[in-house]
């Protein structure tokens, strides 16, 4: 048993990485902006538009197949760098205060516009672009095939984790961050530009939602309704885990994805709606969520 | 040293401020007493950039504080201790001080060098560095809050309401950091607020009524 079901395991494990880096932007925005992004799925969704698109060109002009690793980073900082600053200056800033019901209004039809654009711009066929995935080839343990690629995304998972809490513990900026978190007005009166934190906070967030996108493409490819399915998903992670909690959304991601594999494995009929069981399940017990501090948030 | 013109202030409507108006100078140590209510607050957190203004005017020395945001005014040089101490809690006391040296990227050795000043002036911070900022007592609270105003304040001191709630014994000691305070830091221009004259009438230089968003009167120098 343990043969089959390791591999789906790993699988899962490699699915919990890509909606973790999702969730975690999630999170992130959530608890320094004090707003739930509806369209933050459709960052994972360019992000995964944007890196396919560019590994298809590369391998059209006949690069060399390993410039395709750089060009999910690539692409998932162009993403960022194009939509953070000027979406959270020009829109998501006039939210700020706001009702939650403006906030989900005015983030819901930024999810329809940016729906809109990506029909526009790469048409409604699904891209794929596999180079990445291929290139890195398979390890055999005890006659069961592992994807490579899938341990290098449950890897990149962990470095990101990692490597938030060390900037959020260890840097200037993670620190004014943490400040901002926990009180804006008195951070502003401190000497925080309090408005700059929230762009950068933002961008992260867009960033880590395209990155995890682009590191999708190699996996399952891109295809429309793709944001608003990953956009579902994370919000349970993140739900799960407590909003505004990083290591919450890291662990509720694995519980998620052990839940869809055992479905898998026991349940196949229950296989996408495990997620929100589990969801459901542990806002009833916790509404706050697993690592959730009721009232109180920080990052 | 800070002068405040003409202020108003509306918020939701209401007028809060009605035209407040006095100077605060080098060196000096201005009281502002009102009722609960009467607009002590809104006035330190106007000269903060926390609250807009719909008149008057701010400048330090030759500054408008007009073309500076909120943000810029604690490395213009003006500390501000909030009423309610607004500690972060998850940070360190000394995390806490050291907040406003990080925020305005003040140089490593002088942050280290106002670090010790603060923790000279004021001695019972030294002990509580390592406690998180929401474990400490709320006068406690207000030392802390004092020693993160100092760590930029080079020209303006504004403190709101620092006795309150403070047990007796916990306001002497914080009486007495303000005056060593004084001979440390001659330069500074101090602005303190509080509910009652009597508090403050031996370290006072100037004092000023407030009253329903009105300088009500001015006592010229204190004896
Ligand atoms: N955010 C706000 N919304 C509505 N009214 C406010 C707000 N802030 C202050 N006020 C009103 O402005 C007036 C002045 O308040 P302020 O806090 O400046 O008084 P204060 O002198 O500091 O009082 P206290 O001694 O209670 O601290 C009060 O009538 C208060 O109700
Ligand atoms: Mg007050």
């Amino acid at each position: 048993m343990l043969n089959s079901i390791l591999p789906l395991l790993v699988d899962g494990l490699a699915n919990a990485a890509l909606i973790f880096f999702v969730a975690v932007g999630l999170t992130l925005v959530f608890s320094v902006l004090r707003i739930l992004n509806v369209a933050h799925g459709s960052f994972y969704s360019i992000g995964a538009y944007g890196a396919a698109s560019l590994g298809l060109w590369l391998v059209s002009v006949g690069a060399n197949p390993w410039l395709s690793y750089p060009a999910l980073l690539v692409s998932a900082a162009l993403v960022a760098a194009l939509f953070g600053p000027t979406i959270e200056r020009l829109l998501v800033r006039w939210t700020y205060g706001k009702g939650e019901a403006i906030q989900i209004l005015v983030t819901f039809g930024l999810f329809l516009i940016l729906e809109d654009l990506q029909r526009m711009v790469f048409g409604v066929q699904s891209l794929y672009q596999d180079t990445p995935m291929t290139l890195l080839g398979v390890t055999m343990v005890g006659g069961v095939v592992y994807l490579n690629y899938q341990i290098l995304l449950i890897v990149l998972a962990l470095i990101v984790l990692i490597g938030l809490r060390l900037l959020i513990k260890r840097t200037r900026m993670g620190r004014l961050l943490a400040a901002v978190v926990a009180d804006r007005e008195v951070s502003e009166a401190m000497g925080i530009n309090t408005d700059r934190i929230f762009m950068l906070a933002f961008s992260i967030g867009v960033f880590l939602a395209a990155l995890g996108g682009a590191l999708a493409t190699p996996t399952t490819g891109v295809a429309p309704g793709l944001g608003a399915e990953t956009m579902v998903l994370a919000f349970a992670v993140a739900a799960i885990g407590g909003l505004g909690q990083i290591e919450g959304a890291a662990i509720a991601a694995v519980i998620v994805a052990t839940a869809k594999v055992l479905a898998v494995y026991f349940v196949p009929a229950l296989d996408s709606v495990a997620p929100y069981l589990v969801m459901l399940a542990v806002l009833m017990v916790r509404p706050q969520g697993l690592f959730g501090v009721a009232e109180t948030r920080r990052v | 040293m800070l002068s405040i013109k003409n202020l108003d202030v509306s918020i939701e409507g209401a007028q809060i401020l009605r035209g407040v108006s006095f100077d605060l100078e080098a060196g000096k140590t201005t009281v502002l007493i009102g009722r609960n209510g009467a607009g002590k607050t809104t006035t330190l957190r106007t000269v903060m950039g926390l609250q807009t203004k719909t008149g008057g005017r701010l400048m330090l020395g030759k500054t408008d504080l007009d073309r500076h945001p909120g943000y810029g005014r604690a490395k213009l040089g003006i500390g501000y201790a909030p009423e309610d101490r607004r500690l972060i809690p998850a940070f360190t006391v000394e995390e806490n001080i050291l907040l406003p040296a990080y925020a305005t990227r003040m140089q490593r050795d002088e942050r280290q060098r106002r670090l010790n000043e603060v923790y000279d002036l004021l001695p019972q911070l030294k002990t509580m560095g390592d406690r998180p900022g929401g474990g400490v007592s709320g006068g406690q609270g207000k030392m802390v809050a004092l020693g993160r105003a100092l760590m930029v304040a080079d020209h303006v001191l504004l403190l709101d309401e620092p006795f309150q709630g403070l047990a007796p014994a916990l306001a002497l000691e914080y009486a007495q950091a303000l005056k060593r305070l004084r001979e440390a830091r001659p330069e500074i221009a101090f602005l303190i607020t509080e509910s009652s004259p009597e508090l403050l009438s031996s370290i006072a230089d100037h004092s000023l009524q407030i009253e329903r968003g009105l300088i009500e009167m001015e006592h010229g120098e204190a004896a």
